[in-house]
C-alpha cells in the first residue's frame, strides 16, 4: 500500500526537478532585458515580455533568415533522403539489384563513421567547388546524411511488400517506375512518414555541419545562428538568448509530442 | 560489368528454387535496378566515403589548407600522444562515456520501473520526455544559464541553505565535464525511461506472477525478473549511448566552447578545434581517425561480448 503512494510520489518529485530548468528558461525568457536581475533568476516578475522578447530574438538576432533556411534544409533533405532510400530499397527488393546486399551495406556504412571524419574534406571540397556557403550545399550533404538510414528502413518495409504484388503489376503491363511511383511508394506511407520526421528532427537540431559548411546569415541553419547570437552572452542579450532558445525548440517539442506514437514505434523499428 | 546469368551464381535472394524464371527474372530489371540504386549509391559514395578517404590519407601528412599536404608518415598520431590538450580530451572523453552509459541509463530504467503499471504513467513520464525533443544547442543555452556562476543551480543551493553555491560549475576540471555529463543525462533520460517501459510490456505476465506468488517483490524481483529480462533492452540502451558519448560536441561547444584553456574539450570538440581554429588539417585528420577507429573498436567489442554472454543465458 505504502508503494501504491511512494512511487507516484517519487516520480512526481523527480518530475519536478526535471522541469526546474525549463522553468527557469521560459520565466526568464519573459522578463524584460530592463528588468532582468542575474541574481533572481528564480523568481517570475509581472510583467511579462515574451513576444517582445521572441520578436527581438527573430529580428535583431537575424534568426528571421536563419528559420527560412533551416525550414527548407528540414524539408527538402529529407523528402529527397526517403525517395532516395525507397528507390534503392525498391531496386534492392523488389527489381533484385545483383549482389543486393553487398550495395545496402556499402550505402549503410555510410553513417557508421563520426560526423568528424568528413568534416575538413567536405569544407575543402566545398571552397573548390564554390559551394561553400550555399544553400544547395548544405541540401546536398544533410540528404546524404539522412540516406543510409532511410535506405535501412525502407529496404526492410519494402521487403514485406509480398513479390506478387510486383509480378502482377508487370503482368498488368506497368513500368518499373510506374511500379514504384504508384504502387510501392504509396503502399509505404507510414515508414516514409516516419523516417521523413526523424531525419527532418536531425537536420533541424543540426549544429556541426552548418557550422563548418556555412558563414553568411542568409545560408547558416538555426542551430549554429543560435550559437552565434550566444557568443555576445552579455546582460542585455541573455533573455534573448534564453527567448531563442525556447524558439527554436517549440517546433521539435510540438512535433515531437504529436508524432510521440509514430516515434516510439520508429524506435522499436531500427532496434529489433 | 554487367555479367550473363551463367556467371553469376544467385547469393542473396534467399529463397526457395533458383530455376529459370528466377533467373530472367533478375536479368530483366538489371538496369532499372541499377538505375533505381544509383542515386544512393553516388550520394553516400561521393558525400561520405570520399571525404572518409581523403581524411584518412590527409592524417599522414602535413597540410594547412594552403598548398599541397606534405607526407609525414604516422608523425600526427606519435605527436598526438605527447599532446596534453589531446589527453585531456581523450580522458575528458573516457568520463563521458563512463557517465553516459550509466546516469541516463540508470535514471532511466528507475524511471520505468517506478511508472509501470502506474495509472498516469505515461503523464508522470511527461516531464522526462521534454528534455529529449528540444536540441543540444537549446539544452546547452539553457544549461549554461542553469550553472553560471551565481546562476540558478548556486541560487537554489543558497536558498536551501547547501553547501556549494559558490562552485565554479563550468571553469574548473574535471567539474565542468562532470556538469555536462548531467545536462545530457538530463536530455537523454527520457528517451531511456521510454525504451524501458516499451521493454516492460513486452515482459510476459505469467513469470512475473509466479515469482510474486512465491513471495518475491521489490528489490528481489527486480534482480532476479525484471533486470535479467530487460537485458537485451539494455544492451541496446548502452550500445547507443556508448557510440554517441564518444562523439558528443553540440553540447560542450555551447556550453564551454573546450574551454577554459581547452581543458573539457572531447575528441570530437579537439578536431574541430585543431582543423578549424588551428589550421592543423593533418593532426585533425589524426584525431578524427582515432575517434572513429575507438568508435568503431567499441561498438564491435561491445556487441560482440554482448551478443556472446546472450547466447549462454
Amino acid at each position: 500500500m505504502a508503494a501504491r503512494v511512494l512511487r507516484p510520489a517519487i516520480l512526481l518529485i523527480l518530475g519536478v526537478v526535471w522541469l526546474a530548468p525549463l522553468y527557469l528558461l521560459i520565466v526568464n525568457a519573459a522578463k524584460p532585458a530592463a528588468r532582468y536581475a542575474s541574481d533572481q533568476v528564480w523568481r517570475p516578475i509581472g510583467e511579462f515580455a515574451l513576444v517582445d522578447n521572441l520578436r527581438e530574438a527573430w529580428d535583431l538576432a537575424g534568426l528571421a533568415d536563419a528559420v527560412t533556411s533551416t525550414v527548407i534544409y528540414s524539408v527538402v533533405a529529407p523528402a529527397l533522403a526517403v525517395l532516395i532510400g525507397a528507390a534503392v530499397g525498391f531496386g534492392i527488393v523488389a527489381l533484385r539489384l545483383k549482389h543486393g546486399f553487398f550495395w545496402f551495406v556499402l550505402v549503410f556504412g555510410g553513417t557508421i563513421f563520426p560526423l568528424q571524419m568528413i568534416l575538413m574534406p567536405l569544407f575543402v571540397g566545398y571552397v573548390e567547388a564554390d559551394v561553400f556557403d550555399t544553400r544547395l550545399g548544405l541540401v546536398a550533404i544533410y540528404t546524404a546524411i539522412s540516406v543510409p538510414f532511410a535506405a535501412l528502413v525502407m529496404r526492410n518495409f519494402l521487403g514485406g511488400i509480398a513479390h506478387q504484388v510486383f509480378e502482377a503489376a508487370v503482368v498488368d503491363g506497368a513500368s518499373t517506375w510506374r511500379i514504384f511511383w504508384r504502387i510501392y511508394l504509396p503502399m509505404s506511407g507510414s515508414a516514409l512518414v516516419a523516417v521523413f520526421i526523424l531525419q527532418a528532427t536531425f537536420v533541424w537540431n543540426d549544429l556541426l555541419l552548418g557550422l563548418t559548411l556555412s558563414q553568411s546569415d542568409e545560408v547558416r541553419p538555426l542551430m549554429t545562428a543560435l550559437t552565434g547570437l550566444q557568443d555576445t552572452y552579455g546582460g542585455s542579450s541573455l533573455v534573448t538568448v534564453l527567448a531563442g532558445g525556447l524558439l527554436v525548440s517549440l517546433p521539435t517539442v510540438v512535433l515531437f509530442l504529436s508524432t510521440q506514437r509514430i516515434f516510439s514505434r520508429g524506435l522499436n523499428l531500427g532496434q529489433f | 560489368m554487367s555479367a550473363p546469368a551463367t556467371a553469376a551464381p544467385p547469393t542473396s535472394a534467399g529463397g526457395s528454387a533458383p530455376r529459370e524464371p528466377r533467373r530472367r527474372d533478375r536479368n530483366a530489371y538489371g538496369w532499372p535496378a541499377r538505375a533505381f540504386s544509383l542515386p544512393a549509391v553516388v550520394v553516400v559514395a561521393v558525400l561520405l566515403y570520399l571525404p572518409f578517404l581523403w581524411t584518412t590519407w590527409i592524417s599522414l601528412t602535413e597540410y594547412d589548407g594552403l598548398g599541397s599536404p606534405e607526407w609525414v608518415g604516422l608523425d600526427n598520431y606519435r605527436a598526438m600522444f605527447d599532446d596534453a590538450n589531446f589527453l585531456t580530451s581523450l580522458r575528458n572523453t573516457l568520463i563521458w562515456v563512463a557517465g553516459t552509459i550509466t546516469v541516463p541509463v540508470a535514471l532511466g530504467l528507475l524511471i520505468a520501473m517506478l511508472s509501470h503499471g502506474l495509472r498516469f504513467g505515461a503523464w508522470l513520464r511527461l516531464p522526462f520526455l521534454l528534455p529529449y525533443a528540444i536540441s543540444g544547442v537549446a539544452v546547452g543555452i539553457v544549461w549554461v544559464f542553469v550553472l553560471q556562476n551565481g546562476g540558478g543551480l548556486s541560487q537554489a543551493l543558497d536558498t536551501f541553505g547547501l553547501p556549494g553555491a559558490d562552485t565554479r560549475w563550468l571553469l574548473d576540471a574535471p567539474m565542468n565535464t562532470v556538469v555536462m555529463i548531467g545536462a545530457a543525462a538530463w536530455q537523454q533520460t527520457g528517451v531511456n525511461a521510454l525504451l524501458f517501459v516499451i521493454g516492460l510490456q513486452s515482459i510476459p505476465r505469467e513469470p512475473i506472477e509466479a515469482a510474486r506468488l512465491d513471495g518475491a517483490s521489490g528489490w528481489r524481483m527486480f534482480r532476479h525478473m525484471y533486470w535479467p529480462m530487460l537485458r537485451p533492452l539494455t544492451t541496446v540502451v548502452v550500445g547507443l549511448g556508448l557510440v554517441a558519448s564518444l562523439k558528443t560536441f553540440d553540447i560542450v561547444w555551447i556550453m564551454t566552447q573546450g574551454g577554459p584553456g581547452r581543458n573539457s574539450e572531447t575528441l570530437a570538440v579537439t578536431m574541430y578545434e585543431e582543423t578549424f581554429v588551428n589550421s592543423a588539417y593533418g593532426s585533425g585528420s589524426a584525431v578524427a581517425v582515432f575517434l572513429s577507429a575507438v568508435t568503431f573498436l567499441a561498438a564491435i567489442t561491445y556487441l560482440r561480448r554482448q551478443l556472446s554472454t546472450e547466447r549462454t543465458v
